[in-house]
């Protein structure tokens, strides 16, 4: 590659583009055979949502419970958290003792948002 | 051109065909639901456009951060605000459809300026690879280390600052309007949960 737009260096990513088609290709077919092969009758148990679960009362479009959004909440908090504890644990051999102790302060920082999510019944359900 | 770098650039029209679309679909589309499943999408393809730019950590940080929580959260908020209500519609809808589309079209006309008048070094820095995560890892622990340990302390606050606020429509909402909410309640619990025990 020694002309061209830019050069793609990462390796292993031509399988990650198989892997990506045949997941998009996945629904895809399993719509499409649905409506190919399936019965075409509407009626009865046919219109519920799920058809051998329990049945739903009401509509879909309800104000849901705020305890899911603090859920949510906590979930981003530790996934930001994860995405910057990466590199770290990548680095881990080059960066030695004093990077080991700045991220051992960072989690701890961050034990502290657990603790109070914890003392404060975020993490409850009922 | 070789087979590489038209790969390349079919991924990159495909892609960035997937991002217009998307976003125009997040703008103009009636169903909010679908506004917040297309934004989805066009997270993920920018997430792609990393990819081929070289930055796989970033394309994963994204993947991680855009698309698994703070799109969560914008589908989690929507669920929250999700009452049926009439709306009233607005008065004037036409001029401030026409004002805000001018406001946009100036905006790309500046983009699109900046574009072509920035001069580009082409080509850029020589692509680092799989090594890219652990040149951040090492600039984030030297150089960079205030920053990083602000960014805990600012994940320490938005945590606090979530709790404070969803304590507070907690205790507002079962507190004014306790039936009206427990209708829509997947399962019925009488007591408030987030409400500190000891404040009466």
């Amino acid at each position: 590659m020694k002309s061209g737009l830019s050069m793609f260096s990462l390796p292993g990513y031509d399988a990650f583009l198989g892997f990506l088609l045949i997941a998009a290709a996945v629904p895809i077919l399993a719509l499409v055979t649905n409506k190919l092969i399936s019965p075409r009758s509407r009626e009865g148990e046919r219109e519920l949502t799920y058809e051998s679960g329990m049945e739903p009362i009401g509509g879909a479009w309800i104000q849901f419970n705020i305890r899911y959004y603090m859920f949510a909440l906590v979930f981003v908090i530790f996934d930001v958290e994860t995405v910057f504890l990466y590199p770290w644990a990548v680095a881990f051999n080059r960066l030695g003792l004093l990077a080991f102790i700045e991220a051992l302060i960072f989690i701890a920082i961050l034990v502290v948002a657990l603790a109070y999510a914890w003392r404060k019944g975020a993490l409850e359900w009922s | 051109m070789t087979i590489a770098t038209s790969t390349e650039l079919i991924c990159f029209l495909v892609l960035s065909t997937v991002i217009v679309l998307g976003s125009l679909g997040v703008v103009l589309l009636e169903n909010i639901v679908y506004s917040a499943f297309m934004l989805g999408g066009v997270f993920m393809a920018v997430a792609g456009l990393y990819l081929l730019l070289n930055a796989s950590f970033v394309a994963a940080a994204q993947v991680l951060v855009y698309v698994g929580a703070v799109n969560v959260l914008i589908i989690f908020a929507i669920m929250l605000v999700n009452k049926r209500e009439e709306l009233k519609p607005i008065k004037g809808l036409r001029l401030r459809r026409i004002v805000s589309g001018a406001v946009c079209i100036g905006l790309l006309v500046l983009l699109v300026r900046v574009a072509i008048i920035t001069p580009w070094p082409l080509p850029g820095p020589i692509a680092i690879g799989e090594e890219a995560t652990a040149r951040i890892g090492e600039h984030l622990f030297t150089d960079y280390l205030l920053p990083f340990e602000l960014a805990s302390v600012l994940l320490l606050m938005a945590m606090i600052g979530a709790i404070v606020l969803a304590r507070r429509d907690v205790y507002d909402s079962e507190l004014l309007a306790g039936d009206d909410m427990k209708e829509g309640l997947i399962e019925q619990t009488p007591t408030p949960l987030l409400v500190d025990k000891s404040s009466p």
